[in-house]
């Protein structure tokens, strides 16, 4: 188990300097002069020649012309940097985002808190409602809420998010009014206390809806499935002819059965909490990390999305040895020391 | 026994065939692929989203062949129109008894001879102003002429007081203190009235002319020599040309323009003048015409006509003549089919024609109306005035485009990296499913937002496009690669494979020709769900203003607009003919996928 497990973080790091590489790369094939940028608000005041002369120096300041491995290694902080510092990536420096003029650290630190805070609760929400209406949809099959259900979810997971968003701002903000359809609070209220928590939990609730409703097809159909999958094996049957209670044949018997092929898609939207939704946030206009991301490709602000893709690419690694690992845990047929 | 053989036939009928058929019949006509296919058309559900699917590809495929796009119209008069095809939809209580019809952009007025108003079409101008609202004091009134501009209406009635309603916020009812009704009281009398973009004109009995409205960008005030002189007074969007009484065509204002350098040919025998929005138009008494200011929908180049024009109209973009042996011709831009007169007008007798912007109604001697040019939108209009059903059928097939040739792509390569790690394993596999984790890690919408940022908006649009496609393909052919690697991990263990081993068939063969075809079934539900996939991925992109950029519509970048109270609200139609028709395709293709994935895998028919 523990050469498992050692084996995938080392493979983790290999895709992680590999995907980091990549992106670096990539960031760099985007046609932009730092320099230049720069030393735009002084060109006014400067000679042609002086100007010329402070850009080179600039561009040598930076570092720009050195080949892209050496610059990759100073990102990273595998190499020290130009001031002799040992600062990347790797000693928790993300860079410096130039459209806000601040360390990325600082810049992030708002949209993660709201994001994670709004995923939390649509996490909760949609299992809390997923997983007990996929149960009773197996365990009720062919019945007329099933039926109900795998129509609603079918159309749940086919139309795109923001589609469902545009019909729920439009039913539940526009004709009956009852939510605000966008921003994270009443501007210029500056509520503190338990004022501040209910308005901003009132303006997060159309987001909310919507994050709900859209997860909810694919997730419930799975725990249906698997769930119908795990009622039709053989020791559901021993255990209902040797008079076991019907709710714990279906809930002791037939759900740790059915646990396991979910547990991959928890662990993974529990981890996605912290990436964001690029639509939602976009179209609720909620500071979140993905309209952060948005902002800053929108804007050139290309060390802060850089930052900000990274911390996707570990997020999504990780979650994927956890998800391995987990199904180890959970089941021990799964047998991954193979 | 004959009585047995009717049921038999009847239960034929009713499709219950297979109760008469003993088992082991049944079993040897029953292939596989056979089996396949009747469960999938056994499925109600699939079946629906087969036929719901092949109708909208229909659509999205042959009605752009005969719906030709501009993809640089815009025309702020038609912006945001709502659907319907009401804007010629006179009342019949006007017919037989008509005294005088105008239009606007979007909306007709009309007087009978009792001097009551109509007014049909389109008329809400704005969320406040509602041209169907006539004022009460116009109502009472005994109005015999009306002209349309584009937010307002002015009419006149038997005294010549003149009124107008609509939009008077940029000075569209500073009516000169010589018409105002209290001031001098019927004693001008009015003989023309003529509207123009947010301005309108008057011409009274003594051959004078008088002009109002929104002062920017026009030219308003009439040169005192020709006062008393006036015969009839031609308006486009903002300027103004008179018609004197000795026959010659002068343009009445101060400023200089296109319009102010009047041909010189019109300096005498002048019969008639006209003019569209960017052009004037004067009529010979020889019959020549001659069109000066800024054409630029033909509407500057007269045809050849069969016998001699007698009176001229203007339109937005295009003139309609009648010509002396009553015949009506009209020329111009023909996007809104304002051209193209009915056989039914050339055969009637022809009293007048009204025409204006898009549209032209021609009043027959017996009192008839027949109307030619634009009806309507049946889906509205967008915020810049183009047609939404167009924008929709062009922006359908170029989502669906997107969609499958990203899918394509990534089917290609998935099935050949896929193939190679299953069968080989090893390093090829180790090799090949890093590459596919490394990818697979890359979250998927953030990074293809960076892709198409640095891909940049300054490439041509064509290939911006194709550009999208390949990265979208390139970004998501590692769940098909992880598939048939599982798949033809399981595979290769079987005995057919060792058989074609010991044959001496080459690997390639086995892998592409032995192997894949029994991954094929498994593969086409994926690649129907990833279809719906890619085209939502596509719309996404395009959504966020990062995939496919406009004017090219797709239907993700006809809702970038959507997502404001105001548009969601007031011009619901933007949204919900999009949404309605593109949620119903990717339910359609998910249902299709679903049923063919039960009919290939009988045992998921019981969940």
């Amino acid at each position: 188990m523990l050469k498992y497990v050692l084996k995938r973080i080392g493979y983790m790091i290999v895709v992680f300097f590999a995907v980091s590489f990549l992106m670096y790369c990539l960031y760099n094939l985007i046609p932009q002069d730092p320099a230049r940028m720069e030393l735009e608000p002084m060109k006014s005041s400067m000679k042609p020649a002086e100007y010329q002369a402070r850009y080179e120096e600039l561009r040598k300041e930076m570092g720009l012309d050195d080949p892209i491995v050496v610059r990759y290694a100073r990102w990273m902080g595998l190499t020290k940097d130009l001031k002799g510092n040992m600062k990347g990536l790797l000693e928790g420096y993300f860079g410096y985002s130039r459209y806000f003029k601040q360390d990325i650290v600082e810049v992030v630190k708002e949209p993660i808190k709201n994001t994670i805070f709004i995923n939390i609760f649509a996490t909760l929400l949609a299992l809390g409602i997923t997983i007990p209406l996929g149960i009773y949809c197996a365990v009720h099959k062919g019945g007329k809420v099933d039926n109900f259900t795998q129509v609603l979810t079918i159309v749940g997971y086919s139309i795109p998010t923001y589609i469902i968003a545009l019909v729920f701002i439009y039913v539940l903000g526009v004709l009956l009014r009852w939510f605000p359809v966008s921003g994270m609070g009443t501007p210029g209220a500056n509520y503190t206390g338990l004022k501040y928590w209910t308005d901003r939990m009132y303006y997060l609730c159309l987001p909310l809806i919507v994050m709900t409703f859209g997860s909810l097809g694919g997730m419930t159909r799975y725990v249906r499935a698997s769930m119908i999958d795990a009622l039709s094996m053989d020791h559901i049957k021993t255990a209902r002819a040797k008079g076991v209670h019907e709710k714990q044949v279906i809930y002791s018997h037939a759900w740790r059965n059915a646990l396991l092929p979910i547990i991959g898609i928890v662990i993974g939207w529990f981890l996605g909490i912290f990436s964001g939704s690029v639509i939602i946030e976009n179209t609720f206009g909620l500071s979140g990390m993905g309209s952060l991301y948005i902002k800053g490709l929108n804007q050139h602000d290309y060390e802060l999305t850089l930052a900000i893709q990274m911390f996707y690419t570990v997020i999504s690694l990780v979650g994927a040895l956890i998800t391995d690992l987990s199904y180890g845990l959970v089941d021990p047929r799964v047998r991954i020391d193979k | 026994m004959s009585e047995k053989k009717k049921s038999s036939l009847l239960g034929r009928l009713f499709g219950n065939r297979n109760k008469e058929i003993d088992i082991l019949v049944e079993e040897q006509i029953q292939s596989p692929s056979k089996m396949m296919l009747d469960n999938f058309l056994h499925n109600r559900l699939g079946m629906t989203g087969l036929i719901g699917f092949f109708v909208i590809l229909m659509i999205v495929t042959i009605v752009p062949i005969f719906m030709p796009i501009n993809l640089g119209e815009s025309d702020n008069t038609q912006t945001n129109v709502a659907p319907g095809l009401v804007m010629m939809k006179f009342p019949k209580e006007l017919e037989g008894n008509v005294a005088d019809i105008s239009n606007g952009p979007t909306y007709g007025v009309g007087v009978d001879k009792d001097g009551k108003v109509y007014v049909w079409g389109h008329t809400k101008i704005s969320k406040i102003i509602d041209i169907a609202n006539i004022p009460m004091e116009i109502q009472r009134a005994n109005i015999r002429m009306v002209a349309a501009g584009y937010d307002h209406v002015v009419a006149v009635d038997k005294d010549n007081n003149v009124y107008v309603w609509g939009n008077d916020r940029l000075g569209q009812d500073n009516i000169p203190s010589e018409l105002v009704p209290s001031k001098i009281r019927g004693t001008k009398e009015i003989i023309q009235l003529e509207a123009g973009y947010q301005i309108s004109g008057a011409v009274t009995a003594d051959g004078e002319a008088y002009l109002w409205g929104n002062e920017n960008m026009s030219d308003l005030s009439v040169h005192p020599e020709y006062q008393g002189h006036i015969k009839k007074l031609a308006i486009t969007n903002s300027y103004y040309c008179l018609l004197l009484d000795d026959g010659s065509v002068v343009y009445g204002g101060y400023k200089s323009n296109a319009f102010s350098n009047v041909p010189a040919t019109l300096k005498s025998d002048v019969v008639d003048i006209a003019a569209s929005s960017d052009t004037m138009c004067g009529l010979k008494s020889d019959g020549t015409l001659v069109v000066w200011g800024n054409g630029t929908h033909g509407e500057d180049k007269p045809p050849v006509m069969s016998s001699k024009p007698v009176e001229i109209y203007g339109g937005r973009w295009h003139y309609s003549v009648l010509l002396e042996n009553g015949d009506v011709l009209s020329w111009g831009n023909n996007s809104h089919k304002e051209t193209e007169v009915p056989q039914s007008v050339n055969d009637a007798e022809i009293d007048t024609i009204y025409s204006s912007y898009f549209q032209n109604y021609a009043v027959t001697k017996d009192g008839r109306i027949l109307t030619w040019g634009l009806k309507g939108y049946l889906l509205g209009t967008d915020n810049l005035g183009r047609d939404i059903l167009t924008r929709l059928v062009h922006g359908g097939k170029t989502t669906m485009t997107v969609g499958f040739v990203a899918e394509v792509i990534a089917l290609t390569i998935g099935v050949i990296t896929g193939g190679l790690a299953g069968y080989f394993g090893g390093s090829v596999d180790l090799l090949i499913m890093r590459i596919a984790e490394v990818i697979g890690s890359l979250p998927f919408l953030p990074f293809a937002l960076l892709l198409s940022a640095i891909i940049g908006s300054r490439i041509d649009v064509q290939l911006r496009m194709y550009l999208i496609m390949v990265v979208l393909g390139l970004l998501s052919w590692t769940g098909v690669c992880r598939l048939v690697r599982a798949q033809i991990l399981a595979e290769r263990e079987k005995e057919f494979v060792l058989a074609a081993q010991a044959m001496g068939v080459k690997e390639g063969a086995i892998i592409f020709r032995h192997i894949l075809p029994n991954v094929m079934s498994i593969l086409l539900v994926d690649a129907t769900l990833a279809f719906a996939t890619c085209m939502l991925t596509e719309s996404s992109l395009s959504y966020l203003g990062f995939g496919i950029s406009p004017p090219t519509p797709t239907w993700g970048n006809m809702l970038t607009g959507a997502n404001n109270s105001i548009v969601i609200q007031q011009y619901w139609w933007q949204w919900v003919f999009v949404s309605i028709i593109f949620g119903v395709c990717t339910i359609c293709i998910n249902l299709v996928g679903d049923a063919i994935r039960d009919a290939v895998d009988p045992k998921s028919l019981g969940r």
